[in-house]
């Protein structure tokens, strides 16, 4: 084993009376990872903040903390760390200054960090604002910046949550290259894929302590262990293999039609359409996936189905009515046919008000149920999706990620919609969240009597197969595949296809013939 | 970067556009005044016979959109017209009262933006301790206090009392260059509001600005607390603030009339006071037209501040 570069030891932090993490030892060696696993609220955060010498406000803390040098940072939002106001290169500098020497060297050195931080084109990124640059080169800024700092260890908090597989490798590489300089790595993550082949040594997380650690092949990264307290809502296990489909697909009545979409971001002069020429078919109760790498047009498809989206062309019919462009120009009923659930949760519910109530909201608007009648009703759905009376009747800041996902769904179904749409409902939650509304998306969908299709835009394949009936595959905006979800996966026609099923480290399990 | 080429482009035409429809609206409310000029200037007893000459002397009897391009055409040319009670140029009414002006908006702006910001940095930095609520206190007890009350306070102070200072610009001169203490009083009175609303802008961009991630982040890798403060935080606070600044700059450029008139300040603002006792409408619209075009300008290079501080703000066009 290489030397040590930062050791926590026994460390314990506290506000007021409760505790954030107690007893929480580690070891992060120059050139190797250590990875922190832990569902939300494992006290994951605290503990690397504690590296970086960063402490809640009012906290009591305990214990040895011990770095070689600066630990340098990578939030799990890269632009958060990147200043709106100031160019990319902007900290990169003043970082350069620290280190003395004149103005040409200083540049040089940043060039350097820019590059080695798979920038190729150093002069142009630092020159652009960050909201100018893309995700992943945003990542890299604020990877370059540790580089160019000399830090001996890099924490790189949850770094490939909500990406598509693609970028997930991708983003493995990069920390691989940065290991191979010799830095020490902490990895904090929710995806035992990514910990498996990265981390030498693992530390699992629970309830603020250390539930075990030791050597990666010693200590599998699982974090949603049976036994742990935030377990999912006790929902009827719904493996794909047990369901039961009424008729093979495509003998249903088709519900939603997209003819032609075509759509922009901006103005269209000049530019390259985010959506080309897609057309789609769904049947009544079925439930299509949309796959495709970040960027391929997934979610702009998702809201143009909603009318969310309003510079596109094209058609979109649901039950042979066509729906107006634009979200403002439709009815009530058009509104409740199509319900929308966002990726971020939180950021969709208004942060003052009661959560039940904004749940209960949808039927008083959408269906003209009484307030009293909409709130009783909207406890029962919450109650079947395992959020109680009282988790409900707080403000959103009072809830879980998970459970503010599953109140989501809940406010969506509230309207009785024919088409529901979920755009990447499940990539920001943590493994034992994620299974939870998996589960509650398969009962959906396996549900007989709820006549209500499934528009499911994800990258996650696994969730895809579980299941969805058939996939649709985009590519730059345009359809490359689609078909029946086990043709698609196990005999995928396009490159894309192929490379999205390659990036998964685990094979893919097919889904096998209901009928047989 | 054509996008922000293409923003300022959209910018600009839009700034034309505003100050067309300002030389509209101008000309347009003008003309529904009651009682034209010429009823104004046919005197105390005027018979229809003399208003119906003079009308014709004027020109007022050709119809409005003649006159309104013969009006706009001046305007392009730099000539608004003639003051109908003197007949001297309106261009010579604007540059006497734009000199004094100018020169209390300028000493006035150049003293508040250091002084807003600083405080502002200041109070952001020391949040909810001593210094914070005496800054804040002070500004938002001055900022109660109307212009002409303070006026007239400090005069009594400063000048009666301790006769420090000059109580007006009268009788010393016309010229504030060669005596400047008698800007002294009025300076004060015109920062006393900005520098509070100024300072409690860049006070909540900086507080908000030195708990985010990017600050943050700068303060990891061992950049100094000033450079922190002053070349990340303060940026932030940029955007906002620059249209608070553009919008003092615009009303001091107004003539503050109170102002002008407590310490007999021959401003923008007494021309304008004049020209309205007199009913002289050509030197009305010349103000107006001024007034406004300035308020464009300035919202315009407001914008463009803003828009380089904070690009993702679509400000305006």
């Amino acid at each position: 084993m290489t030397r040590p570069v930062a050791r926590v030891e026994d460390l314990r932090v506290a506000v007021g009376d409760r505790v954030l993490v107690d007893g929480v030892s580690l070891t992060v060696h120059a050139g190797r990872c250590t990875a922190l696993v832990g569902p939300s609220g494992s006290g994951k955060s605290t503990t690397a903040l504690a590296l970086l010498g960063e402490y809640p406000a009012g906290a009591r803390v305990d214990g040895t903390v011990v770095v070689e040098g600066r630990a340098a940072y990578i939030p799990q939002n890269p632009a958060a760390a990147l200043n709106p106001a100031r160019r990319s290169g902007a900290l990169l500098n003043d970082i350069a200054r620290l280190a003395g020497g004149t103005r040409a060297e200083r540049a040089a050195r940043v060039r350097d960090a820019l590059r080695a931080a798979r920038l190729p084109d150093p002069d142009r990124v630092a020159r652009r604002f960050p909201h100018q640059l893309s995700g992943g080169q945003q990542q890299r800024v604020v990877l370059a910046q540790a580089l160019l700092a000399g830090a001996p260890v890099l924490i790189a908090d949850e770094p490939t949550t909500g990406q598509d597989p693609l970028t997930t490798r991708r983003v493995v590489e990069e920390l691989r290259a940065v290991l191979d300089r010799g830095i020490g790595v902490l990895l904090l993550s929710h995806d035992a894929d990514v910990v498996g082949e990265l981390a030498d040594q693992v530390v699992i997380l629970r309830g603020g302590g250390v539930a075990r650690s030791g050597p990666v092949q010693r200590v599998p990264p699982v974090a949603g262990a049976p036994g742990d307290a935030a377990s999912p809502p006790d929902l009827p296990p719904s493996p794909p293999a047990t369901r039961g489909r009424p008729g093979p697909t495509g003998t249903r009545p088709e519900l939603l039609r997209v003819e032609g979409l075509t759509a922009h971001h901006g103005p269209r002069r000049g530019r390259t359409p985010v959506l080309r020429d897609v057309s789609l078919s769904l049947g009544a109760g079925e439930c299509l996936a949309v796959v495709g790498r970040s960027g391929s047009g997934k979610t702009t498809l998702a809201r143009c189905l909603a009318g969310l989206h309003r510079n596109a062309t094209g058609r979109v019919l649901v039950d042979g009515e066509l729906l107006p462009r634009s979200v403002r120009d439709r009815g009530r009923g058009h509104l409740a046919a199509v319900q929308y659930v966002f990726q971020d949760a939180r950021a969709s519910f208004d942060e003052y008000r009661p959560v039940l109530e904004q749940v209960a909201r949808s039927a008083v608007r959408l269906r003209r149920v009484s307030p009293a009648g909409a709130r009783a009703e909207a406890v029962e759905v919450l109650a079947g999706m395992g959020v109680d009376e009282a988790t409900a009747a707080r403000v959103p800041d009072g809830l879980s990620g998970g459970e503010l996902q599953r109140a989501a769904l809940a406010r969506a179904l509230m309207a009785r919609p024919r088409v529901l749409v979920c755009d990447e409902i499940t990539s920001a939650l943590d493994p034992v969240a994620r299974d939870g509304v998996g589960d509650l998306l398969a009962r959906l969908a396996n549900d007989p009597d709820r006549a209500v299709s499934l528009v499911l835009v994800t990258h996650d394949l696994r969730l895809a197969v579980g299941l969805a009936d058939r996939v649709l595959v985009l590519d730059g905006g345009e359809v490359v595949e689609s078909g029946p979800t086990r043709v698609v996966l196990t005999a995928p026609d396009h490159p894309v296809t192929r490379r999205l099923l390659e990036a998964l480290p685990g094979p893919v399990v097919p889904v096998p013939d209901p009928a047989g | 970067m054509s996008d922000r080429r293409a923003w300022v482009r959209r910018r600009l035409l839009l700034g034309v556009l505003q100050i067309a429809g300002l030389l509209l609206l101008v000309f347009a409310l003008t003309e529904a005044l009651p009682g034209d000029a010429a009823v104004a200037f046919a005197g105390d007893q005027p018979d229809p016979e003399r208003i119906e000459r003079v009308r014709e002397l004027m020109g007022l009897d050709r119809p409005a959109g003649e006159r309104f391009a013969e009006w706009v055409g001046g305007l392009l040319r730099g000539d608004p017209g003639v003051s109908l009670v003197t007949g001297r140029p309106v261009t010579e009414y604007l540059a006497a009262g734009f000199g004094p002006t100018l020169l209390l908006a300028g000493v006035t702006l150049v003293i508040l933006v250091p002084l807003a910001v600083g405080l502002g940095v200041l109070a952001a930095r020391r949040e909810g301790g001593p210094v914070d609520r005496l800054i804040s206190t002070v500004t938002l007890g001055l900022y109660a206090v109307p212009e002409f009350a303070l006026g007239v306070l400090l005069t009594v102070v400063f000048a009666l009392w301790l006769g420090w200072l000059p109580p007006t610009a009268i009788g010393y001169g016309t010229d504030p260059l060669v005596t400047p203490l008698v800007l002294v009083l009025p300076v004060m009175v015109l920062l006393a509001r900005p520098v509070c609303s100024i300072s409690r802008l860049v006070r909540a961009g900086m507080i908000e600005a030195m708990a985010s991630g990017h600050v943050a982040q700068a303060r990891r890798y061992g950049v100094s607390a000033v450079r922190v403060r002053w070349t990340h935080a303060l940026p932030h606070a940029a955007a906002p603030a620059a249209q608070q600044v553009a919008r003092t700059a615009d009303w001091l450029l107004g003539g503050v009339i109170v102002v002008e008139t407590l310490f007999v300040v021959p401003g923008l603002g007494t021309v304008l006071m004049d020209a309205v006792a007199a009913r002289d409408i050509p030197v009305i619209q010349g103000l107006a037209v001024l007034f406004g075009t300035v308020t464009v300008l300035l919202n315009l290079g407001a914008d463009l501040v803003a828009h380089r501080f904070a690009p993702r703000l679509e400000v305006a066009a």
